[in-house]
């Protein structure tokens, strides 16, 4: 059994420990699990993963971020032992130095962590993939999410007012995350594209400074439904940054009714960005932004969403690149 | 009965600010002032016409700017360097 390192607080019963970590400021505003060591060394236990199992650091807040801490702000979360090697591989992707922790979580323009997963954990976990996939409704992403974000306020000080400095933040900030549904498309999973082995589970988080719907419920051919995908791509535009290079990303969500007409018509996701990339880089129009990726490889095609509405929503980085983390079931 | 225990969250308990402000030079005739332009917006341009006012008030001895190589990171080790080095006093600004 792994030694735990964290301070302990003692209290007569659950209601007194949950009110005195919102009053140590500890929470998200909503209630948590009260994170008991029992409780924690079973999320460890589940992962397979020491105490002081270093998952990455912040350098320029001095922090580094061990399984511990991300145990114990899973159990807060609410997830379940069997989501922490989830929550590990979403830690270690969020601190990998180019997905820049310390600005995409202090940022004034307040970007959202997104972790889209990928591979048989996702049915493992009953991941929502489909209908209202962004939202709530799964305990498996409300809480996967939210645990990130504990990690991030407690463990990495990203507390509004203090290292968090945004001008408004936004409600993706107490979760965001969902699964592709690899099961209702034919089309190559996120994960592999992006070299991992078919049949593994991974995580890809994402930080995300906009979000925009690309509703086009006219057109009825590949073509038509891409050209759309760029005009919503090219109004918007990606921020350059010489730190980043050409490592940053595009995520697209493609739902059912936008990826019929690909798929019906031989598609895939290469072939979707090839068709893009030259109407992404043509030369700016005046209204437009520039869409500043490396290679169409930087644009991430997800399949995921359900029935109805024939849209695509695009998700804008911030100063990051989206960082994929195979996810490692019982131990590291 | 037994008390429930609960294990602390954090990182460790939240750094004290290091310091208050600095003190006000009572004057900037002879200061080498340091621009550092966060990238943001017109930062650049409002830190030179900055300067320009600062000049006409005073006998500035000379400027130091700093461009930081991103947004969003913090300003390189050899620009630090020159700041704590060569400035007398150093600008800056928040957000965009």
């Amino acid at each position: 059994m792994t030694e735990l390192l964290a301070p302990r607080l003692e209290y007569d019963d659950t209601l007194e420990l949950i009110e005195d970590y919102h009053r140590r400021g500890w929470t998200d505003g909503l209630p948590i699990v009260p994170p008991t060591p029992d409780a924690v060394e079973r999320f460890l236990d589940a992962a397979g993963l020491d105490a002081a199992e270093v998952l990455g650091s912040v350098p320029t807040r001095e922090v580094v971020v061990t399984a511990e801490h991300a145990a114990i702000n899973a159990v807060m979360a609410g997830c379940r032992p069997e989501y922490m090697p989830v929550v590990v591989a979403a830690v270690r992707a969020h601190l990998h130095e180019k997905a820049n922790c310390h600005s995409t979580t202090g940022t004034l323009s307040g970007a959202s962590q997104l972790i889209v997963i990928n591979g048989p954990i996702r049915n493992d976990l009953d991941v929502g993939c489909t209908a209202g996939c962004f939202g709530p409704g799964w305990r498996a992403n409300a809480t996967i999410g939210r645990a990130l974000r504990l990690v991030i306020r407690n463990v990495c000080r990203a507390i509004p007012g203090f290292l968090d400095r945004a001008t408004f933040s936004t409600p993706a900030r107490y979760s965001f995350c969902f699964g592709e549904d690899e099961e209702g498309s034919p089309w190559v999973p996120l994960h592999v594209e992006r070299g991992l082995p078919a049949g593994s589970s991974a995580v890809t988080v994402h930080s995300v400074m906009v979000m925009l719907p690309s509703p086009d419920m006219v057109s009825r051919t590949p073509e038509g439904v891409l050209d759309s995908l760029a005009r919503t791509m090219r109004r918007q535009g990606t921020a350059g940054d010489r730190w980043l290079g050409e490592g940053t990303n595009v995520v697209a969500v493609m739902g059912p009714e936008h990826r019929r007409y690909l798929v019906d018509a031989g598609w895939s996701k290469a072939d979707a960005r090839a068709y893009l990339w030259p109407k992404l880089t043509a030369p700016q129009q005046p209204g437009e932004g520039r869409v500043k990726l490396g290679s169409p490889e930087g644009l991430l095609l997800v399949a995921a969403g359900g029935p109805g509405m024939a849209e695509t929503w695009v998700m804008f980085p911030h100063l990051a690149w989206a960082i994929t983390e195979p996810v490692v079931r019982g131990g590291s | 009965m037994a008390r429930l225990i609960g294990l602390d969250p954090t990182s460790g308990p939240l750094p004290e600010p290091k310091g208050g402000p600095a003190p006000r030079p009572a004057t900037l005739d002879g200061a080498v002032v340091g621009l550092v332009a966060n990238g943001l917006g017109e930062a650049e341009a409002f830190l030179s016409a900055l300067y320009d006012e600062l000049t006409a008030s005073a006998a500035i001895a000379g400027v130091v700017p700093v461009l930081k190589s991103s947004v969003s990171v913090p300003p390189e080790r050899d620009d630090w360097q020159r700041l704590t080095t060569e400035a007398t006093v150093a600008i800056t600004g928040f957000g965009g």
